[in-house]
Protein backbone atom coordinates (compact mmCIF):
# COMPACT_ATOMS: atom_id res chain seq x y z
CA UNK A 1 0.00 0.00 0.00
CA UNK A 2 1.21 3.60 -0.78
CA UNK A 3 1.68 5.26 2.40
CA UNK A 4 3.87 8.14 0.87
CA UNK A 5 0.38 10.39 1.15
CA UNK A 6 0.97 10.50 5.38
CA UNK A 7 4.22 12.19 5.03
CA UNK A 8 2.09 15.38 3.13
CA UNK A 9 2.48 18.30 5.23
CA UNK A 10 -1.28 19.24 5.04
CA UNK A 11 -0.92 21.98 7.24
CA UNK A 12 0.38 23.91 4.33
CA UNK A 13 -2.75 24.22 2.27
CA UNK A 14 -4.72 25.72 5.43
CA UNK A 15 -6.12 28.65 4.52
CA UNK A 16 -4.87 30.63 7.28
CA UNK A 17 -1.17 28.76 7.19
CA UNK A 18 1.70 32.06 7.86
CA UNK A 19 3.64 32.88 5.14
CA UNK A 20 7.45 33.74 5.64
CA UNK A 21 6.50 36.81 3.67
CA UNK A 22 3.49 38.08 5.96
CA UNK A 23 6.21 38.13 9.38
CA UNK A 24 7.42 41.91 8.27
CA UNK A 25 6.94 44.42 5.63
CA UNK A 26 9.14 44.14 2.46
CA UNK A 27 11.01 46.17 1.61
CA UNK A 28 9.31 48.74 -0.36
CA UNK A 29 12.50 49.31 -2.92
CA UNK A 30 12.83 46.92 -5.75
CA UNK A 31 15.56 44.32 -5.86
CA UNK A 32 18.19 46.37 -9.23
CA UNK A 33 17.76 49.43 -7.07
CA UNK A 34 18.73 48.16 -4.02
CA UNK A 35 21.59 46.69 -5.62
CA UNK A 36 22.68 49.83 -7.32
CA UNK A 37 22.21 51.17 -3.78
CA UNK A 38 24.82 48.84 -2.42
CA UNK A 39 27.15 49.70 -5.04
CA UNK A 40 27.30 52.99 -4.84
CA UNK A 41 27.58 52.97 -1.07
CA UNK A 42 30.44 50.68 -1.27
CA UNK A 43 32.32 53.50 -3.27
CA UNK A 44 31.32 55.94 -0.82
CA UNK A 45 32.25 54.11 2.08
CA UNK A 46 35.78 53.67 -0.04
CA UNK A 47 36.00 57.67 -0.06
CA UNK A 48 35.12 58.07 3.42
CA UNK A 49 37.63 55.43 4.35
CA UNK A 50 39.89 57.22 2.15
CA UNK A 51 39.68 60.12 4.03
CA UNK A 52 39.69 57.77 7.40
CA UNK A 53 36.56 58.49 8.52
CA UNK A 54 35.23 55.67 10.66
CA UNK A 55 31.89 56.75 11.72
CA UNK A 56 30.62 58.38 8.26
CA UNK A 57 31.60 54.86 6.60
CA UNK A 58 29.83 53.04 8.91
CA UNK A 59 26.83 55.10 9.31
CA UNK A 60 26.62 55.13 5.40
CA UNK A 61 26.85 51.29 5.11
CA UNK A 62 24.09 50.84 8.06
CA UNK A 63 21.74 53.14 6.29
CA UNK A 64 19.05 51.28 4.67
CA UNK A 65 20.97 48.29 4.68
CA UNK A 66 19.46 45.13 2.31
CA UNK A 67 17.14 42.67 3.59
CA UNK A 68 14.88 40.01 2.48
CA UNK A 69 14.33 37.49 -0.10
CA UNK A 70 16.17 38.38 -3.98
CA UNK A 71 18.73 40.56 -2.61
CA UNK A 72 21.18 38.44 -1.84
CA UNK A 73 24.04 40.31 -4.25
CA UNK A 74 23.43 43.48 -2.24
CA UNK A 75 23.24 41.75 1.02
CA UNK A 76 27.02 40.38 -0.04
CA UNK A 77 28.49 43.56 -1.19
CA UNK A 78 27.42 45.32 1.93
CA UNK A 79 28.98 42.76 4.29
CA UNK A 80 32.59 43.16 2.27
CA UNK A 81 32.27 46.05 2.65
CA UNK A 82 31.49 46.22 6.65
CA UNK A 83 34.17 43.94 7.15
CA UNK A 84 37.32 45.98 5.42
CA UNK A 85 35.58 48.82 7.37
CA UNK A 86 35.57 47.01 10.89
CA UNK A 87 39.13 45.62 9.82
CA UNK A 88 40.55 49.13 9.10
CA UNK A 89 39.72 50.15 12.58
CA UNK A 90 41.84 50.44 15.21
CA UNK A 91 40.70 48.51 18.20
CA UNK A 92 41.08 51.81 20.89
CA UNK A 93 38.37 54.09 18.20
CA UNK A 94 35.72 51.11 18.64
CA UNK A 95 33.91 52.59 21.68
CA UNK A 96 33.76 56.36 20.10
CA UNK A 97 32.83 55.30 16.73
CA UNK A 98 30.50 52.94 18.38
CA UNK A 99 28.86 55.82 20.46
CA UNK A 100 27.89 57.80 17.16
CA UNK A 101 26.40 56.02 15.56
CA UNK A 102 22.40 55.63 16.11
CA UNK A 103 20.21 52.83 18.06
CA UNK A 104 18.86 51.30 14.26
CA UNK A 105 22.60 51.72 13.19
CA UNK A 106 24.15 50.03 15.88
CA UNK A 107 21.53 47.29 15.63
CA UNK A 108 22.07 46.31 11.98
CA UNK A 109 25.94 46.39 13.21
CA UNK A 110 25.07 43.84 15.83
CA UNK A 111 23.15 42.10 13.28
CA UNK A 112 26.21 42.08 10.55
CA UNK A 113 28.57 40.78 13.38
CA UNK A 114 26.19 37.92 13.96
CA UNK A 115 26.15 37.31 10.15
CA UNK A 116 30.01 38.21 9.51
CA UNK A 117 30.75 35.31 12.23
CA UNK A 118 28.06 32.87 10.89
CA UNK A 119 30.06 32.89 7.24
CA UNK A 120 31.27 29.42 6.69
CA UNK A 121 34.10 30.44 4.53
CA UNK A 122 35.15 33.23 7.03
CA UNK A 123 36.90 34.74 4.07
CA UNK A 124 39.67 37.38 5.30
CA UNK A 125 38.63 38.45 8.44
CA UNK A 126 39.98 36.98 11.67
CA UNK A 127 37.31 36.08 14.29
CA UNK A 128 38.62 38.18 17.30
CA UNK A 129 38.29 41.07 15.07
CA UNK A 130 34.15 40.37 15.04
CA UNK A 131 34.66 39.05 18.64
CA UNK A 132 36.31 42.43 19.84
CA UNK A 133 33.88 44.65 18.02
CA UNK A 134 30.80 42.57 19.40
CA UNK A 135 31.86 43.14 22.99
CA UNK A 136 32.32 47.07 22.52
CA UNK A 137 28.95 47.18 21.08
CA UNK A 138 27.22 45.09 24.01
CA UNK A 139 29.22 47.46 26.57
CA UNK A 140 27.53 50.53 24.93
CA UNK A 141 24.17 49.45 23.86
CA UNK A 142 23.42 46.67 25.79
CA UNK A 143 21.33 43.12 25.75
CA UNK A 144 18.87 44.45 24.13
CA UNK A 145 21.13 45.19 21.26
CA UNK A 146 21.29 41.38 21.12
CA UNK A 147 17.31 40.65 21.71
CA UNK A 148 16.35 42.95 18.80
CA UNK A 149 18.75 41.19 16.06
CA UNK A 150 17.01 37.76 17.28
CA UNK A 151 13.40 39.15 17.35
CA UNK A 152 13.99 41.23 14.21
CA UNK A 153 12.39 39.16 10.85
CA UNK A 154 14.09 41.65 8.56
CA UNK A 155 17.01 39.84 7.71
CA UNK A 156 20.04 41.54 6.54
CA UNK B 1 45.14 31.35 27.33
CA UNK B 2 42.12 32.45 29.00
CA UNK B 3 42.87 35.68 27.67
CA UNK B 4 42.52 34.81 24.13
CA UNK B 5 39.10 32.64 25.17
CA UNK B 6 37.53 35.34 26.88
CA UNK B 7 36.00 37.91 24.00
CA UNK B 8 34.26 35.14 22.83
CA UNK B 9 33.41 33.61 26.30
CA UNK B 10 32.14 36.82 26.79
CA UNK B 11 30.03 37.06 23.51
CA UNK B 12 28.45 33.64 24.13
CA UNK B 13 27.41 34.91 27.51
CA UNK B 14 26.03 38.18 26.31
CA UNK B 15 24.05 36.28 23.12
CA UNK B 16 22.86 33.13 25.69
CA UNK B 17 21.66 35.75 28.49
CA UNK B 18 19.61 37.40 25.86
CA UNK B 19 18.29 34.37 24.49
CA UNK B 20 16.91 33.32 27.50
CA UNK B 21 14.13 35.64 28.28
CA UNK B 22 11.69 32.31 28.18
CA UNK B 23 7.90 32.22 28.94
CA UNK B 24 5.12 29.15 28.92
CA UNK B 25 3.42 28.87 25.93
CA UNK B 26 1.50 25.88 24.84
CA UNK B 27 1.74 24.88 21.24
CA UNK B 28 -0.31 26.15 18.49
CA UNK B 29 -0.59 22.95 16.60
CA UNK B 30 -1.97 20.63 19.32
CA UNK B 31 -4.51 21.64 22.24
CA UNK B 32 -3.37 20.57 25.71
CA UNK B 33 0.35 20.00 24.26
CA UNK B 34 3.33 22.37 25.80
CA UNK B 35 6.34 21.19 23.70
CA UNK B 36 10.19 23.18 23.04
CA UNK B 37 9.16 25.41 20.22
CA UNK B 38 12.41 24.89 18.91
CA UNK B 39 12.76 21.86 18.69
CA UNK B 40 8.92 21.16 17.60
CA UNK B 41 9.33 23.50 14.80
CA UNK B 42 5.63 23.53 14.54
CA UNK B 43 5.24 27.59 13.99
CA UNK B 44 7.25 30.02 12.32
CA UNK B 45 6.31 33.10 14.12
CA UNK B 46 7.37 31.89 17.59
CA UNK B 47 10.88 30.54 16.17
CA UNK B 48 13.32 33.46 16.22
CA UNK B 49 16.67 34.27 14.41
CA UNK B 50 19.16 31.42 15.27
CA UNK B 51 22.75 33.22 15.68
CA UNK B 52 25.83 31.84 15.62
CA UNK B 53 29.07 32.94 17.49
CA UNK B 54 32.38 31.76 16.37
CA UNK B 55 35.82 32.13 16.96
CA UNK B 56 37.67 30.19 14.22
CA UNK B 57 36.20 27.50 11.72
CA UNK B 58 36.38 25.09 14.25
CA UNK B 59 35.33 26.74 17.24
CA UNK B 60 31.49 27.83 17.41
CA UNK B 61 28.48 27.53 18.95
CA UNK B 62 24.88 27.87 17.75
CA UNK B 63 21.99 29.77 19.57
CA UNK B 64 18.35 28.98 18.47
CA UNK B 65 16.04 31.19 20.77
CA UNK B 66 12.18 30.81 20.79
CA UNK B 67 9.23 31.71 22.78
CA UNK B 68 9.80 29.33 25.48
CA UNK B 69 13.12 27.17 24.71
CA UNK B 70 16.59 27.86 23.62
CA UNK B 71 18.83 25.88 22.08
CA UNK B 72 22.41 25.92 22.31
CA UNK B 73 24.86 23.95 20.50
CA UNK B 74 29.07 24.00 20.99
CA UNK B 75 31.65 22.87 18.32
CA UNK B 76 34.65 22.22 20.48
CA UNK B 77 37.86 22.71 19.01
CA UNK B 78 39.53 19.18 17.26
CA UNK B 79 42.93 19.70 16.31
CA UNK B 80 44.04 16.28 15.72
CA UNK B 81 42.97 13.08 15.42
CA UNK B 82 43.21 12.15 18.68
CA UNK B 83 40.89 15.48 19.90
CA UNK B 84 38.81 14.32 17.67
CA UNK B 85 38.65 10.71 19.40
CA UNK B 86 38.84 12.15 22.67
CA UNK B 87 36.55 14.49 22.59
CA UNK B 88 33.45 11.90 21.52
CA UNK B 89 34.04 9.77 23.92
CA UNK B 90 33.82 12.94 26.15
CA UNK B 91 30.55 14.06 24.78
CA UNK B 92 29.04 10.94 24.75
CA UNK B 93 29.89 10.05 27.85
CA UNK B 94 27.86 13.05 29.14
CA UNK B 95 25.33 12.42 26.72
CA UNK B 96 24.79 9.01 28.11
CA UNK B 97 24.06 10.73 31.72
CA UNK B 98 21.96 13.58 30.21
CA UNK B 99 19.23 13.61 32.78
CA UNK B 100 21.92 14.21 35.78
CA UNK B 101 22.84 17.70 33.80
CA UNK B 102 19.30 18.41 33.36
CA UNK B 103 19.62 21.17 30.54
CA UNK B 104 21.94 18.48 28.55
CA UNK B 105 20.28 16.96 25.03
CA UNK B 106 20.45 13.25 24.12
CA UNK B 107 22.17 14.18 20.63
CA UNK B 108 23.58 17.21 19.22
CA UNK B 109 22.25 19.17 16.47
CA UNK B 110 24.19 18.31 13.28
CA UNK B 111 27.49 20.01 12.72
CA UNK B 112 28.00 20.10 16.33
CA UNK B 113 29.46 18.04 18.96
CA UNK B 114 27.09 18.76 22.12
CA UNK B 115 23.61 20.23 22.35
CA UNK B 116 21.90 21.99 25.17
CA UNK B 117 17.87 22.66 25.39
CA UNK B 118 16.79 24.94 28.28
CA UNK B 119 13.27 25.48 28.31
CA UNK B 120 10.80 27.79 30.36
CA UNK B 121 11.10 25.55 32.92
CA UNK B 122 14.49 25.45 33.31
CA UNK B 123 14.74 28.79 33.68
CA UNK B 124 11.72 28.96 36.45
CA UNK B 125 13.22 26.60 38.50
CA UNK B 126 16.67 27.59 38.78
CA UNK B 127 18.22 30.88 38.19
CA UNK B 128 18.80 32.31 35.17
CA UNK B 129 22.66 33.74 35.60
CA UNK B 130 23.68 30.29 36.97
CA UNK B 131 22.32 28.68 33.65
CA UNK B 132 24.48 31.10 31.85
CA UNK B 133 27.63 30.27 34.24
CA UNK B 134 27.09 26.55 33.67
CA UNK B 135 27.15 26.50 30.25
CA UNK B 136 30.45 28.86 30.41
CA UNK B 137 32.14 27.15 32.68
CA UNK B 138 31.89 23.87 30.34
CA UNK B 139 32.78 25.68 27.68
CA UNK B 140 36.03 27.19 29.57
CA UNK B 141 36.75 23.31 31.27
CA UNK B 142 36.26 21.00 28.03
CA UNK B 143 38.63 22.24 26.13
CA UNK B 144 41.04 22.05 29.53
CA UNK B 145 39.54 18.74 29.57
CA UNK B 146 40.65 17.43 26.19
CA UNK B 147 43.76 18.67 26.33
CA UNK B 148 44.55 17.09 29.38
CA UNK B 149 43.56 14.31 28.62
CA UNK B 150 45.31 13.94 25.44
CA UNK B 151 48.93 14.72 27.15
CA UNK B 152 48.09 11.83 29.63
CA UNK B 153 47.41 9.92 26.75
CA UNK B 154 50.49 10.49 25.07
CA UNK B 155 52.82 10.15 28.57
CA UNK B 156 51.45 6.78 29.02
CA UNK B 157 51.87 5.51 25.49
CA UNK B 158 55.60 6.68 25.93
CA UNK B 159 55.71 4.65 29.31
CA UNK B 160 53.99 2.13 27.10
CA UNK B 161 56.10 1.75 24.31
CA UNK B 162 59.52 2.73 26.40
CA UNK B 163 58.89 -0.65 28.78
CA UNK B 164 57.68 -2.68 25.74
CA UNK B 165 60.76 -2.07 23.90
CA UNK B 166 63.33 -2.24 26.67
CA UNK B 167 62.51 -6.37 26.19
CA UNK B 168 64.36 -5.87 23.27
CA UNK B 169 66.81 -4.10 24.36
CA UNK B 170 68.54 -6.81 26.51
Amino acid sequence: MDTAFRKIDIDQYDEDVLHESELYDADPRDPAQVLEDAKQRQAAVRTALARSDVVGALSTILENAPYGPNVDQAKEITLHTLLTILNTTKSTEIPAVIKSLSQDSQDTLMKYLYKGMAMPGWGDISGSVLLGWHEKLTEIAGTGCIVRTMTDRRLV
Amino acid sequence: MSNVLRPYLAAVRSTLTAALTLENFSSQVVERHNKPEVEAGGSKEVLLNPLIISRNENERVLIEPSVNSIRLSIRIKQADEIERILCHKFTRFMMQRAESFIVLRRKPVQGYDISFLITNTHSETMLKHKIVDFIIQFMEEVDREISEMKLSLNARARTVAESYLTAFNA
